[in-house]
Formats: structure tokens, C-alpha cells, sequence
């Protein structure tokens, strides 16, 4: 166990450290629309322009191609100098899409696709889940009918973040007739702009439109558009799982560690003995989650879900900084701010990619081995 | 590899044999005799003074080695005469004490963790002729205290006993990193503690049967011992962390090791808690040994007590203030 970087990691964190302070947007981010979309973009092209897309893509797909210590390393400058989250419009593009994309897609979808999301032309939704395959998304129903050399998709998929001004959705839907639970899926890139699309956007607790429920009526997707082979997509959607957990959620993590540094600058002048002691116990906690996070870049797992501890213990801890938050604000805690917003937003952390209860379960038969129900 | 969280092949080593001799001369079920631990094989594998160089005695191992094994100490529930040997063999040393320390971590010398209490120092199972290591406020001494009286305590695995009072002083320090490297081992102790409860909590679903199938199969006991393993996880990654910091003098050490101190007991405590009520009715009783993981988390979680975590500086600090005040 070591953790010593080399001259050449410092030198990259400077350099990292200097763009970032001088190419960090200064505004707060549009909070949805096509204001969000476009903010989004502008900022995956100026990543691009100053040499720091894709960082933890291969180098041969226009990523970076760094080590585990330089993604630590860009991550940790990227929060501390307050970059646009991690979490926007561009996270299923670059953390799911893309290196599915990279890990099981032919070559030509990787020349057409991987470009144009580290440019920022084409963001990217998700369509997994569906009113009736939420925690059970085996049982979804969302079919496409092999006519000829297209899919003809007819179903309807919810919880789509960022579907509205997406340009492209990774779409897991039932092809083999009479399959059942992860049998017979397969992965398909499902152009939104095509025929027979319909875009319906939820508003959520917190008042905004990020997510949408999306409708396909006869929508025909080309066969090329299959990743992996077709009725294959199950292994294709886990493939990725992997990635998503490591190196988006260190993103994510570093994020929620300078933000209970915010939350204590903003409580000191008011702060009592109980406020304070829960602040101290916050951030032990969020050094616990940065500990965690170091971890699972930097050691071999001892079973492949032990992520999932990591996972559900960042969604508590979130829940757990933000009502903190509520109680340092007092009476302005009432009104529409920054603090109170990302509380609310934050109650989706224990439901959202997995409920709570899921995790425990995954945990428990995975983790500890105990028996399945 | 520079920046490595897996263990080095010395780690995996050390580890193995340590693990291997508690299981040999250590096993849980010994905590059911009412007799103290006999540390000689523990001082025979030389676990009282692995960090200390091969000039002073020791192994010349790091406090991470040292913090591995100890974390293993705790989930097999040694005594804190264990934790205390350890700890006052490095502050002899660090205060120029060289045979002193050597008596210490062989034995020659017993020392027991001590309490300052209101009515005396509380001594933690005490021994015949032993020094007691006081865990004071940011400060560690080993006094002399001559006779003490055994006291009725929460039961004999954790035995308990009043010095009158304090003579000659032995050795003492202040020192912040002395001090740090006490803490990291104690949170140690109590990471293993809450390992140790996990572990015997998941056996006992597995086996245990009602209804017709083991209990670890219902969703209400499997979350339970879900959350007993992120709260291992979680302070096991920040043992990592802080003893890393420590061994290489890093700038954020005293961070990572206050915040670990503040986060073990509350994880030994509730791991050991879940632990009984997961046994259910023999969880309760003096037979099982689940009560002794909660008697030593008590025990242990009052051996000092960790540094203000909100005045010390964070690695995760924004580089700017907020822009947004609320």
C-alpha cells in the first residue's frame, strides 16, 4: 500500500490545476433545457480544445488515456476548482454510452459516435428503465421487431435524464419474441430524432424538468444500430456497469467533499456545539468516502460488487450533508437557493441507479455471500 | 507501483501469520473462561514493536504493517494490554527510553491501558506489577501506580480495577504524532471489533434457520448485515488512508487520523450492537459471544480521544470560496 506520486503526476496536476482555474465557467449551470444542453456542450468543447477530453477514455478513441493516479489527480483539481458536475447532461454519454460503445460496439459506431461525444455534438440519454421494470429491469417490455434490416421499437421507457435535448439514447429493449427476464434484450443506439419519438419531460420534487418519459410508436432503428450481437443485451448493459462505478463516481464523491467544505465555511459564524459536532462527523465521513473512492480505483476488489458499498454509502451520505445544510440555513432554507435546491434534488441519491433497499440486498448476497431470498 | 492500495507481498505475509496465529492461540470461544490473554505469542512474532527499527529490537516495519495486525488483534478481541504494550513501547522509545521499550515489548515489563477517571485511574485488565499507559486529554503517560483494586465491571472480558493513585511517571509525551499514531491504532482496535462482529453476525444468518430456510435470507436481516459491511468498508478505507498518511509524514495526517478516530467508535458500537440483536434471544446471553464485541467497543472507544477535526486543514478544500453564500 502506497500512495507517492511521482514528479511527473505533480507536473500534471499543476497543469491540470492552471486550465481548470483559468477555463472554469463562472456561472452556476442552467439547472434544465436546451440552456442546460447547450451549457453542457459548451464545456465538453473547451475540455476538448485544451487537451483534457475523455479522461478516462483510451487514447486511441480521443481519450486521455491516463493512469489511475492522474484520473484521481484531474478529478480532485476538478471539484476543488468548482468545474460544472460531473453529473449533467453529458454523464451517460461519456460514462456509460461511450465506453460501451468502446467495449462492445463495431468499429464503425466508434468512429461515427465516439468523436462526436467528446466534442459535445452528441449528448447522450439512457433508456433502461420502463413504468413496470424499475427495480426488476429484466421484466421490461419495450419491443423491437426484426423487419427486414431495421428494428421497428414500439414501447415506453421512463426516468430518461436529459431525453429532452439528448441527441442519442442507449436503449435496452426485448427483440426475441417470447423471451423472458434478461433473455432476448439487446442494446440499441436509438437516434432521437427519429419518426415516432415522443418526449414527455417529468418535473421532479425540486421543480425541474431533467428527467422525461419517452414514447416509441413504430420508431425503426437500423440493425447496424445494435451493440454487441443481437438478444445480447444484457451482457452488453453489464459490461459498462463497472466503469460507471469507478471512475464516474469518483467524480461525483470528490464533488460531495468540497461541498460539506462549503457547508462548513458557511456554518462557522453560527454554528453551536450540536451543529458543529454533526459537521465533524460529516466530514470524517466525506474523508471516509474519499478513502473509499482511492480504493476501489487503486485495489483489487475482494468480489466484484464491493462497489456497491461505496455506492449506497455515497447516496446516504449526500442525503445526510444536504439536511445538515437545511438546519445550518435556518429560515432561508425556505427559499429557492443553492443549498435547499441540491436537497431536494438529493433525495433521488437512494432511489436513482439502484434503490437503497436494492443495494442492501446486492450487498448482502454478494458481498457477504448470504443466501438469495 | 507508486500508487498501490493492494497489500505488498510483506503486507500479505505479515498479515497471514498474524492471522494465523490468533486464530491458533486466539480463538473467540476463549473469551468464555474467565482468563486474562496471555500476550507471549504475540511478543514470540514480535507484534509489540514492528515499527521499531532493527536497531531498537524491532521489525522495521512501517505503522502500516503495524496498523494491519492490530486491526487483526481487535477483530479477535485481545486486550487492551495488547494496544497499551505497543503504544508505550513507542513513546519510551521516542522519549529516549530505549530499555524501557525493550522491557515493554517483551513483556518484561506488562502495561496496561489506563483511564484518568474521577476517582482514580481506571486500569483496563489489570496484571500483576504492570505500568499503566494513561490516555489522557492529548496526552500519553506510563505511571507507576502501585496497587490497585479490582472493581465489579460489564463483565470479565473487560476487567477493570482503580489505582489509588499515581507515582513516579515513566515516560510521557504530547507529541502530536506520538499522539496520532495512538489513535490510528486504537481506531484500529475498533475496526477489527466491527470486522469481527460483521463476520460472526453473517455466519450466524447463513446457519441459523427459522421458517424454513436460514434467517439471512429475509431482506429485514439481510439489511442489516449490509450496512454492518459499508460501515467496515468505510473505516477499514480510511484506516488505509490515515495510516499511509502517517508512516509517510504526509501534510493531511493529523486530518486523516482525527477523522478516523471520530469515526470509530460509533462503527464499533453499532456493528457489535447489530451483531447481538442478529443472534436474536442467544445474542443476549453470556453463552454466545457476541455481548464481548460491545464491551470492548466501549472499552476501547474511551482510550483517548481524537483531535478537533474542524481545525485542522481538509485535502479536499475548494481552491475559492463560494461564490453562493446560501
Amino acid at each position: 500500500m502506497q500512495l507517492t506520486t511521482t514528479p511527473e503526476d505533480e507536473t500534471f496536476r499543476t497543469a491540470a490545476r492552471a486550465w481548470l482555474a483559468a477555463n472554469v465557467p463562472g456561472e452556476r449551470p442552467p439547472r434544465e433545457g436546451k440552456a442546460a444542453a447547450d451549457f453542457t456542450r459548451a464545456w465538453l468543447r473547451r475540455c476538448q480544445q485544451g487537451g483534457w477530453a475523455g479522461i478516462a477514455w483510451p487514447r486511441q478513441y480521443g481519450g486521455q488515456g491516463l493512469p489511475p493516479q492522474r484520473i484521481l489527480i484531474w478529478y480532485e483539481e476538478y471539484v476543488r476548482a468548482r468545474a460544472p458536475s460531473v453529473l449533467d447532461g453529458s454523464f451517460v454519454a461519456l460514462n456509460h454510452a461511450g465506453p460501451t460503445l468502446i467495449a462492445c460496439g463495431s468499429e464503425d459506431q466508434k468512429a461515427f459516435h465516439l468523436p462526436k461525444i467528446l466534442s459535445g455534438d452528441a449528448l447522450w440519454c439512457q433508456g433502461f428503465s420502463e413504468p413496470d421494470a424499475g427495480s426488476d429491469l429484466a421484466s421490461l417490455r419495450t419491443q423491437g421487431v426484426v423487419d427486414g434490416d431495421h428494428l421497428v421499437v414500439n414501447g415506453q421507457k421512463i426516468w430518461s435524464s436529459y431525453s429532452d435535448h439528448a441527441d442519442y439514447q442507449e436503449l435496452l429493449i426485448r427483440t426475441e419474441p417470447g423471451s423472458r427476464h434478461h433473455k432476448g434484450l439487446s442494446w440499441v443506439i436509438c437516434d432521437m430524432r427519429a419518426p415516432g419519438i415522443t418526449v414527455r419531460p417529468i418535473r421532479n420534487l425540486a421543480g425541474v424538468s431533467h428527467f422525461a418519459e419517452v414514447f416509441y410508436d413504430d420508431v425503426r432503428i437500423p440493425l447496424s444500430s445494435v451493440v454487441g450481437p443481437l438478444h445480447d443485451g444484457w451482457r452488453v448493459a453489464m459490461t459498462t456497469l463497472g466503469f460507471e462505478r469507478k471512475t464516474a463516481a469518483m467524480g461525483l464523491q470528490f464533488e460531495l467533499g468540497v461541498r460539506i467544505e462549503d457547508l462548513i465555511a458557511l456554518a462557522r459564524p453560527r454554528a453551536g456545539t450540536a451543529l458543529a459536532e454533526r459537521l465533524a462527523d460529516l466530514r470524517a465521513e466525506a474523508a471516509a468516502l474519499r478513502a473509499m473512492t482511492y480504493r476501489t480505483v487503486l485495489r483489487e476488489p475482494v468480489t466484484p460488487s464491493d462497489g456497491s458499498m461505496m455506492r449506497l454509502y455515497f447516496a446516504e451520505l449526500a442525503q445526510r450533508i444536504f439536511a445538515a445544510a437545511m438546519d445550518v440555513l435556518g429560515p432561508e432554507a425556505l427559499l429557492d437557493g443553492a443549498w435547499s435546491h441540491d436537497y431536494l434534488e438529493a433525495y433521488s441519491e437512494t432511489i436513482a441507479g439502484g434503490t437503497a433497499e436494492i443495494q442492501r440486498n446486492i450487498i448482502a448476497e454478494r458481498v457477504l455471500g448470504l443466501p438469495r431470498e | 507501483m507508486a500508487f498501490d492500495l493492494n497489500l505488498s507481498q510483506d503486507q500479505r505475509l505479515i498479515v497471514e501469520a498474524a492471522a494465523a496465529l490468533l486464530a491458533e492461540s486466539f480463538p473467540l470461544g476463549r473469551l468464555r473462561e474467565a482468563r486474562q490473554d496471555d500476550l507471549a505469542p504475540l511478543c514470540a512474532f514480535g507484534a509489540f514493536s514492528l515499527s521499531a527499527s532493527e536497531e531498537e529490537g524491532g521489525s522495521g516495519f512501517t505503522i502500516v504493517e503495524e496498523a494491519l495486525v492490530h486491526t487483526l488483534l481487535g477483530r479477535h478481541l485481545l486486550t487492551t494490554r495488547s494496544l497499551a504494550t505497543t503504544v508505550a513501547a513507542a513513546v519510551a522509545r521516542s522519549v529516549g527510553e530505549g530499555a524501557l521499550a525493550t522491557a515493554i515489548a517483551s513483556l518484561g515489563r506488562p502495561v496496561c491501558a489506563g483511564l484518568p477517571g474521577a476517582q482514580g485511574i481506571l486500569v483496563l485488565d489489570p496484571v500483576p506489577n504492570a505500568a499503566v499507559l494513561v490516555f489522557g486529554d492529548r496526552q500519553l503517560s506510563l505511571v507507576e501506580t502501585g496497587a490497585v483494586r479490582e472493581q465489579p465491571g460489564l463483565g470479565h472480558s473487560v476487567a477493570v480495577a482503580l489505582a489509588g493513585g499515581t507515582g513516579s511517571t515513566l515516560a510521557s509525551t504530547d507529541d502530536p504524532a506520538r499522539l496520532a499514531a495512538a489513535d490510528l491504532l486504537v481506531s484500529c482496535h475498533l475496526l477489527g471489533v466491527a470486522e469481527g462482529a460483521r463476520d460472526l453476525a453473517v455466519a450466524y444468518a447463513a446457519m441459523r434457520r427459522q421458517f424454513g430456510k436460514p434467517i439471512g435470507a429475509f431482506q429485514a436481516v439481510k439489511h442489516h448485515a449490509a450496512d454492518m459491511a459499508i460501515r467496515a468498508e468505510m473505516l477499514s478505507a480510511q484506516r488505509d488512508m490515515a495510516a499511509i498518511a502517517l508512516a509517510d509524514r504526509r501534510p493531511d495526517a493529523a486530518f486523516q487520523v482525527a477523522a478516523l478516530r471520530r469515526l470509530a467508535p460509533p462503527v464499533a458500537l453499532a456493528n457489535a450492537r447489530a451483531c447481538i440483536q442478529l443472534h436474536g434471544g442467544i445474542g443476549f446471553s453470556a453463552e454466545a459471544d457476541a455481548h464481548h464485541f460491545v464491551k470492548h467497543a466501549h472499552a476501547l472507544s474511551r482510550l483517548g480521544e481524537a483531535a478537533s477535526l474542524l481545525d485542522l486543514p481538509s485535502p479536499m478544500a475548494p481552491r475559492q470560496p463560494a461564490a453562493e453564500r446560501t
